[in-house]
């Protein structure tokens, strides 16, 4: 079963995508801060993970290099209210970004997008 | 970038970076790379280093801390950060996908990317203007070069407007310079990057497991064909006939291209006033030669041919096409021939030195020979191919 690390600081957004992402048919696994994400992605690695940038605690820019330094071939979907990120360099080491919405189909797509090239290279 | 572990310059590079070796007497390599910054106009500097940077830090300091930033100058020291990796640089793109956060905090247009280890005259603002007017999202500096040194750099191919259509990195059957069978273009590993361009083609040459994450061997040859690369020919400030780059990435390329400072004419100048040579001077007296007894067996102490640093001392010894670091002090009735003494050298009584380099402090005892039985020699200390014999740091003879 392919996992996606669903990383939030909104519970009930977190609580919409473990329903919506294990309909699709994912292993779904939350955290809700950088701290967390970081800790679960050691114990249980993801083959996707979706991520927030404004987090307490530790924000998305700074887990999402953390990740890449412990993965350099992971793929992050950075999900965020706030198009200005994109601009910033260090949000490029992501697979993609999407602009955040109570409606999940734009980022389901793009999840089952990333996971299907994964699987074309082999890496899953 | 200055921090390649320059292992094939080793023993020089047993306690220092390569960038830090030194050279000429009082320089140390990365003064040439920093004076044609200085001298180009270009104030704002990060330096990446890694390996064994004690002494490249030092004189860093002691000799570049310069910039002003109220001005917004600056020169930055930074060794691996473990921020985005938790390895070491992996090459040198790797280095900078590594500093990704560095040209966040900047966002500068464009990166010059230089290497700290290479010895030459160059305008960088020249090759800047060339890459702002084709538009390029990378330029190259190139610089023809004999055929047959292919195999130890980037070979190149252009069309008519400079723009790159191949790249190959140490061919064995190099491409030519189309009328020139005998000529190639070599990379200088100058390179003048679009900032946006650079990082994401360094994030994903990151993400690329079959990468070496080498600008030579992968991030360019990737760039071409996709991205607009332009090659500058490199134009010298040496103003000399023939061109100047050199790598000194070897015992005997370092021992060439430092002879060459004490031949009459040498093919590097460094007296142009106008593109000076900046480094760090100790605060020592000036160098003095010492005994002039005319009679026969007389002690005369002498020097020809050769560059005498800053608070040497000739007493009563006798010196041949060679280059003193500060502060060596020669005996008498020594010799020293087509050698290389580092800072603090001695050379003791009646001891007779032959191509010979002596790393810093190296003291040689009173009657001591060497470089005249490289078999013998060998046993002791690193012969190269051509018959140099290198004395490191530390090491104890008699």
């Amino acid at each position: 079963m392919e996992k996606v690390l669903c990383v939030d600081d909104d519970l009930s957004l977190l609580r919409l995508y473990q329903e919506e992402l294990a309909e699709e048919g994912y292993k779904v696994i939350l955290a809700k801060d950088g701290k967390e994400a970081l800790r679960k992605f050691e114990k249980e690695p993801p083959n996707v993970v979706v991520m927030d940038i404004r987090m307490p605690v530790m924000d998305g820019i700074e887990t999402l290099t953390a990740m890449l330094g412990k993965d350099r071939q992971i793929p992050v979907i950075l999900n965020t209210a706030y198009p200005q990120y994109r601009e910033n360099f260090m949000t490029w080491g992501a697979e993609a970004y999407v602009i955040k919405s109570s409606d999940l189909t734009e980022l389901k797509a793009k999840i089952r997008e990333v996971l299907d090239k994964r699987k074309k290279t082999g890496q899953i | 970038m200055a921090g390649g572990k320059g292992e094939r310059l080793y023993p020089l590079t047993q306690d220092r970076a390569k960038p830090a070796v030194p050279f000429g007497g009082i320089y140390r390599i990365i003064d040439f790379t920093l004076s044609n910054c200085l001298n180009s106009g270009i104030r704002r500097i990060n330096l990446l280093t890694q390996y064994k940077s004690l002494s490249l830090n030092r004189h860093i300091m002691q000799c570049w801390n310069i910039f002003n930033p109220e001005l917004d100058e600056f020169i930055n020291l930074i060794p691996a950060q473990q921020r985005v990796s938790e390895d070491w640089y992996l090459g040198t793109a790797d280095a900078i996908y590594q500093n990704i956060y560095v040209l966040q905090t900047d966002r500068p247009d464009l990166v010059l990317i230089l290497s700290g280890d290479h010895i030459y005259k160059m305008n960088y603002m020249e090759m800047i203007a060339f890459h702002q007017e084709r538009r390029a999202d990378l330029t190259v500096a190139v610089i023809e070069m004999s055929k047959n040194l292919s195999r130890e750099l980037g070979v190149i191919q252009v069309d008519e407007d400079y723009r790159i259509i191949g790249f190959e990195e140490k061919p064995a059957i190099p491409k030519t310079i189309p009328g020139h069978p005998d000529l190639i273009l070599g990379n200088m590993g100058v390179y003048v990057f679009n900032t946006e361009v650079l990082v994401r083609r360094v994030i994903e040459d990151a993400k690329d497991r079959n990468s070496q994450h080498d600008f030579g061997k992968n991030v360019i040859p990737a760039m071409v064909g996709q991205d607009r690369v332009y090659a500058y020919s490199f134009r010298d400030e040496n103003k000399k006939v023939a061109k100047y780059w050199r790598d000194v990435g070897t015992i005997d390329a370092y021992y060439e291209v430092s002879m060459d400072l004490v031949a009459i004419d040498p093919q590097f100048n460094l007296y142009d006033q106008a593109w000076p040579i900046r480094t760090f001077l100790p605060p020592v007296p000036p160098a003095k030669t010492v005994f002039f007894e005319e009679h026969e067996g007389g002690r005369v102490g002498v020097a020809y041919n050769s560059i005498l640093s800053s608070g040497c001392i000739i007493s009563g010894g006798k010196v041949f096409r060679s280059i003193l670091s500060p502060r060596v002090y020669i005996h008498s009735y020594s010799e020293v021939r087509d050698s290389i003494l580092l800072d603090d050298v001695d050379v003791g009584r009646h001891a007779r030195l032959n191509r010979v380099i002596a790393d810093k402090g190296v003291r040689i005892p009173q009657g001591y020979q060497i470089g005249f039985n490289l078999k013998e020699d060998a046993k002791k200390f690193t012969v190269t191919q051509s018959g140099i014999v290198l004395i490191s740091k530390g090491t104890l003879l008699g």
